[in-house]
């Protein structure tokens, strides 16, 4: 793969002093674009490989220069406040600049790998100091190959540790050239069925179970699995006992698994996407169920974190 | 806590705080009597005639003895000038504290010696300040809070103050050591012996003489109130029917005879040593300094005989907590108060750091300290860690596992850049590693040094009055310089320069204030216990605020919304010089107008460079300005013949700062808060977490500035594991490596102080620290605790 310092990328979000992704001190590059649609997501604005309108309502007082404003037409007022209309909106920003109350914010940022590598170096003293480094996390890195390679480069050339979060879903090809820039790789399970993990997640996981025992073995990248807790979707005894029954023998018994209970943070930017159709309200997993799942995961003889 | 503890800490839990009349109707007592002789041998002797009667009392489960006030939980009323007017009484009472009308009656019947007689530090101060020159600035509020009347300063009134008469609000650390080891009895037969030594050949030996006789005066009569209270102890055992308190209180009048006039042998006489000392110094400001090192040596002992254990030495330091708790500070008119936002104390006990030799200096006791304050949880005093590179990680740990209960202390500050300031200010690289803080963070050596003027300066207003051409929109006069119309400035440099200007100008005049304030304290309040307790006292022959010493940092320059300013002027130079989106005039008129009719321009100041994110367009300038008001301040001169310090502490001075300034290019409306701490981003300005916002405080240069404050605010969901924490150390010494001196952490979430607010009465218990100091969140001002929850809040 190509990789340039001019690569171009969307993000959304740079999180620095991120200390639940990775060892030490890091900074998490949040990407756009996620060829998964998980149900309990919660970072719907993650998903689309686009820029897209966060609108908080309360805000709004229905002036309408948005809707003038707006090149596409994809604003009208309804009851007072502003509506957009997301098939149309292609995510220019120009509401977001002319509103006078910040009630419209865009999501999304278009980058070069090199602009992405100074924000993320500016905190090297720190990743120095608490074996930290960078993050790649999203949506998912691997939707947006070249640039996450590039930015990877850039990093590991300034002896900046890398780790990459991925759920997988890759052809061989891509996540052979963008992991062999990784120090580390955080990998998803998200179900271990295949079906329940399609009605779930709008794939199966045949395809990111077979990367991972590829990664595991033939590139030999130390691994750690992440296994978010979603109750009623993928928290039973069960999924977790074969979950961690691959993890132990398909992989490796050195692997270390985050449990990662499910939490409402992202509620809100339903919300704000104005796609309060597709949110799901989950109640967080009590932590007696956490402590059980640990004990199932540990009973394997793997080591069981709870959270990041 | 134990059982004991338990009880004596449910004790301060009071609806009313009773102010008492006792001290000063005893101290008025002695000051008739002795009118027209030197003020030292004055004070000497009321400090004596109020030691000697004051009431005494031993409460139930006591170990360390010594009632504050005259009642339980009572604040003295203060002997040092008139008491409130009435107004000013009226809302005290309903702030939570209690004043019967016969006492306010005997306090009112003592103002009239107070007043109109040069006899208070208003009085004294104002007697300087004419009308052409200082009194416009005194009245402008740009050294918070302005005064209304000349005698009247910032208000008659206080309460609280210790057994000893004070020296005001003076931030100084003692030299404990000398009466835990050596014991008052040696210092005063000291004292007698220069004084028959003493002939009066100048007249500094005549003033030797006064000093040394009130210096023996006054201590042997703190002997003489342990004793009685030995008597006392000695008498309740007689009557306990408890076996093991008659054993204990048979311990107490042993102890109570045997300390401070003796050396401590120990732990425990050390511990009681320390508070009857602790008791005759005690201010707002008094300092515990490095307590775990000078008790260590006690400990130690005790421990090698093994006639301690670390439960019982627990047991002493949360009594110790409780002793402390007892005893509040109120003071000031309103503007005043609101300064120090309600019964605040800055009670600093250092612990951690290194050694003189340079080593690292924690020990057992050291994180005892910790756990006493974790288990016992009040809100004073407070702990401060000194960090260094080798500073145990564990202790680390044990810090911010204290910090994470959400108690608001330990602040931890970095030895590196607090030696680093002493050594260039010519202290030897020994004693410099054994410094301390006095006040909240402001560097000390125990017995070398004092700070006694350092003014809230508020630069904002400075910032406004520049924007005037040295006119001051609040009070409506030419206040400063004639440094040119904003709107004539070709750029941006000019503008700046205009700025500094105004502002050397304004630092000037504050100078002279603090020396004027200097003086008179100097001339009021000559103190013989404090005084006792500096190095060489008795050599010298002098009052500790009658000599210059060792590291003199008697005067202090503190900037107060410098951060507005620095965000003021990156929109500035890059709206109106840079970008031309917005024209002077617009700017000024929005402004003027608080931005009504002008929001798109305060959104386009908003979308400006911000302090905080480490972004150096606006971080240089916060450089830049940092750097002037340092070397600046080192061009003026104390009255002690040193170059007046520049420090970084704001206090809660942001809030009534806030209230008297008008808005700010930085996007703040006016009357709104001004950002707290110094190095601290204003509140929620910095969106890109704790990293972001230490690389814009490593920005600036904190070498020449004796403390600085930065203060983050944690969700708890960042502190959760073993982890976590080990991450925020790495974070800390980072920060300390490349020359941060001071960060300190609230750990609560928004929910639970916005229902404090709607429900004090079920959070009487929650404590939050505002810039440098705990306090019980429910007894901080509205518009504190507005800006405690506004402060950015690191989600992770």
């Amino acid at each position: 793969m190509i990789e340039s310092h001019n690569t171009k990328g969307l993000i959304f979000n740079v999180q620095y002093y991120s200390i639940h992704d990775g060892p030490g001190i890091r900074t998490t590059v949040f990407m756009k674009g996620c060829p998964l649609k998980c149900l309990w997501c919660q970072n719907p604005e993650s998903q689309r490989l686009q820029r897209e309108i966060f609108f908080e309502l309360e805000k709004c007082t229905g002036c309408g220069i948005c809707v003038q404003a707006c090149s596409e037409g994809a604003i009208e007022l309804f009851e007072g406040r502003s509506r957009t209309n997301r098939k149309k909106c292609s995510g220019t920003g120009r509401c977001a600049e002319v509103c006078p109350v910040e009630a419209r914010k865009i999501m999304g940022r278009s980058v070069t790998a090199k602009e992405v590598f100074e924000e993320v170096a500016r905190d090297a003293l720190f990743y120095q100091r608490s074996g930290g480094g960078v993050t790649l996390s999203g949506g998912e890195p691997l939707a947006q190959p070249r640039f996450a390679v590039s930015v990877l480069k850039l990093c590991k050339d300034a002896g900046i540790h890398t780790t990459v979060d991925t759920c997988g879903y890759a052809s061989w090809d891509t996540v052979q050239q963008v992991l062999s820039y990784a120090d580390l790789v955080l990998y998803d399970f998200k179900h271990i069925d295949p079906a329940e993990h399609k009605r779930y997640t709008g794939v199966s996981n045949e395809l990111i179970l077979d990367n991972a025992r590829k990664i595991y073995h033939e590139l030999a990248i130390p691994m750690l699995a992440r296994v978010p807790i979603i109750p009623t979707y993928n928290d039973s005894a069960d999924n977790i006992k074969a979950t961690t029954q691959f993890i132990s023998s398909e992989l490796g018994k050195n692997i270390k698994v985050h449990l990662l209970p499910y939490h409402r943070l992202g509620e809100t930017k339903y919300e704000r996407l104005e796609k309060m159709d597709l949110a799901v309200l989950i109640e967080p997993p009590a932590e007696e169920q956490m402590l059980a799942l640990q004990e199932i995961v540990q009973s394997f003889g793997l080591e069981a974190v709870l959270g990041g | 806590m134990n059982e004991r503890v338990r009880k004596l800490k449910e004790r301060l839990q009071v609806d009313k705080y009773p102010i008492c009349v006792e001290k000063s109707l005893l101290v008025m007592e002695s000051y008739r009597q002795t009118e027209g002789e030197p003020e030292i041998i004055r004070r000497a002797k009321a400090t004596a005639n109020y030691l000697d009667k004051k009431t005494i009392f031993i409460e139930d489960d006591e170990l360390i003895v010594g009632n504050v006030a005259s009642k339980p939980m009572g604040l003295e009323a203060g002997s040092l000038g008139p008491t409130w007017p009435e107004k000013e009484l009226e809302e005290l009472r309903q702030g939570g504290l209690e004043l019967s009308a016969q006492d306010e009656m005997k306090l009112r019947a003592m103002d009239d010696y107070w007043t109109g007689k040069g006899r208070t530090l208003w009085e004294r101060m104002g007697l300087y300040y004419d009308d052409e020159r200082l009194w416009p600035f005194i009245q402008s509020g740009i050294l918070l809070p302005p005064w209304e009347k000349k005698n009247e300063g910032r208000g008659h009134g206080a309460a609280g103050v210790g057994w000893g008469l004070g020296v005001g609000l003076t931030l100084i650390v003692v030299d404990y050591e000398k009466v835990l080891h050596e014991g008052l009895n040696k210092l005063v037969a000291e004292a007698e012996e220069e004084l028959r030594n003493l002939r009066y050949t100048t007249a500094d030996s005549i003033k030797k003489a006064d000093f040394l006789q009130a210096v023996i005066t006054a201590n042997k009569a703190i002997v003489r109130l342990a004793h009685r209270f030995g008597d006392l102890a000695e008498e309740m055992a007689s009557k306990e029917i408890s076996l093991n308190r008659k054993k204990e209180l048979e311990r107490i009048a042993e102890t109570c005879r045997w300390v401070p006039g003796n050396p401590a042998r120990t732990f425990y006489q050390a511990m009681q040593s320390f508070w009857f000392i602790w008791m005759m110094i005690a201010s707002g400001t008094t300092a515990g300094g490095r307590f775990d090192q000078f008790m260590y040596p006690f400990y130690k002992k005790d421990k090698e005989k093994s006639s301690i254990t670390d439960d019982e030495a627990l047991e002493l330091l949360e009594c110790l907590r409780i002793k402390i708790m007892q005893y509040n500070f109120v003071g000031g008119n309103k503007l005043q108060r609101d300064k120090w936002a309600g019964l605040a104390r800055w009670n600093n006990f250092v612990i951690g750091g290194v050694t003189p030799d340079g080593e690292d200096a924690t020990n057992e006791l050291s994180y005892l300290i910790l756990e006493a304050a974790k288990d016992c949880r009040t809100p004073h005093p407070t702990i401060t860690v000194r960090v260094h590179e080798d500073t145990p990680q564990d202790f680390m740990l044990k810090a911010l596992e204290l910090g994470r209960t959400g108690i608001g202390m330990p602040a931890f500050v970095g030895d590196k850049s607090y030696i680093e300031y002493l050594v260039a200010n010519v202290v030897p690289l020994r004693e410099a590693r054994d410094y301390s803080l006095g006040g909240c963070l402001d560097a000390m050596l125990a017995g070398k040094s004092r700070t006694s003027a350092i003014g809230m300066f508020l630069v904002p207003r400075v910032f406004e009055i520049a924007l005037n051409n040295g006119f001051d929109p609040r009070t409506g006069r030419q206040l400063g310089p004639k440094t040119g119309d904003f709107e004539n400035f070709k750029t941006f440099d000019d503008f700046m320069q205009a700025f500094k200007e105004q502002l050397a100008h304004f630092m000037s005049l504050t100078a002279e204030e603090h020396n004027i304030l200097l003086q008179a304290q100097r001339e009021l309040y000559p103190d013989p216990v404090h005084s006792l307790l500096m190095v060489d006292a008795i050599k010298e022959g002098k009052d500790v605020l009658d000599r210059t010493l060792p590291f003199e940092n008697g005067s202090v320059l503190n900037p107060v919304g410098m951060i507005n300013v620095a965000d003021a002027m990156a929109a500035v130079r890059k709206l109106v010089f840079e970008e031309e989106k917005v024209t002077k005039e617009e700017l000024k008129d929005a402004l003027a107008a608080n931005r009504e009719g002008y929001e798109n321009i305060r959104k386009m100041c908003l979308a400006a460079p911000k302090y905080g994110n480490g972004d150096a367009y606006v971080d240089m300038i916060a450089r830049d300005l940092y750097q002037f008001w340092a070397d600046t301040t080192a061009t003026f001169y104390s009255i002690y013949g040193a170059k007046m310090k520049a420090s970084g502490i704001s206090i809660t001075a942001h809030g009534p700062g806030g209230a008297i300034t008008g808005a700010t290019p930085d996007g703040r409306y006016a009357g709104e808060n001004l950002a707290d701490g110094t190095v601290s981003a204003a509140q929620g300005r910095d969106i890109h977490g704790p990293t972001a916002l230490l690389r814009s405080a490593m920005a600036i240069n904190q070498a020449p500035y004796q403390s600085t404050l930065l203060n983050m605010k944690f969700h708890p969901s960042a502190l959760r594991s073993a982890e976590d924490l080990g991450k925020l150390a790495t974070l800390i010494k980072t920060y300390f490596d490349c020359g941060g001196k001071h960060v300190q952490f609230n750990v609560v979430d928004r929910n639970t102080l916005l229902d404090a607010q709607k429900h004090p009465e079920r959070y009487r218990d929650l404590i939050v620290r505002v810039a440098g100091y705990s306090a019980y969140f429910v007894q901080l001002t509205k518009a504190v605790q507005d800006d405690i929850i506004s402060r950015t809040e690191y989600m992770l």
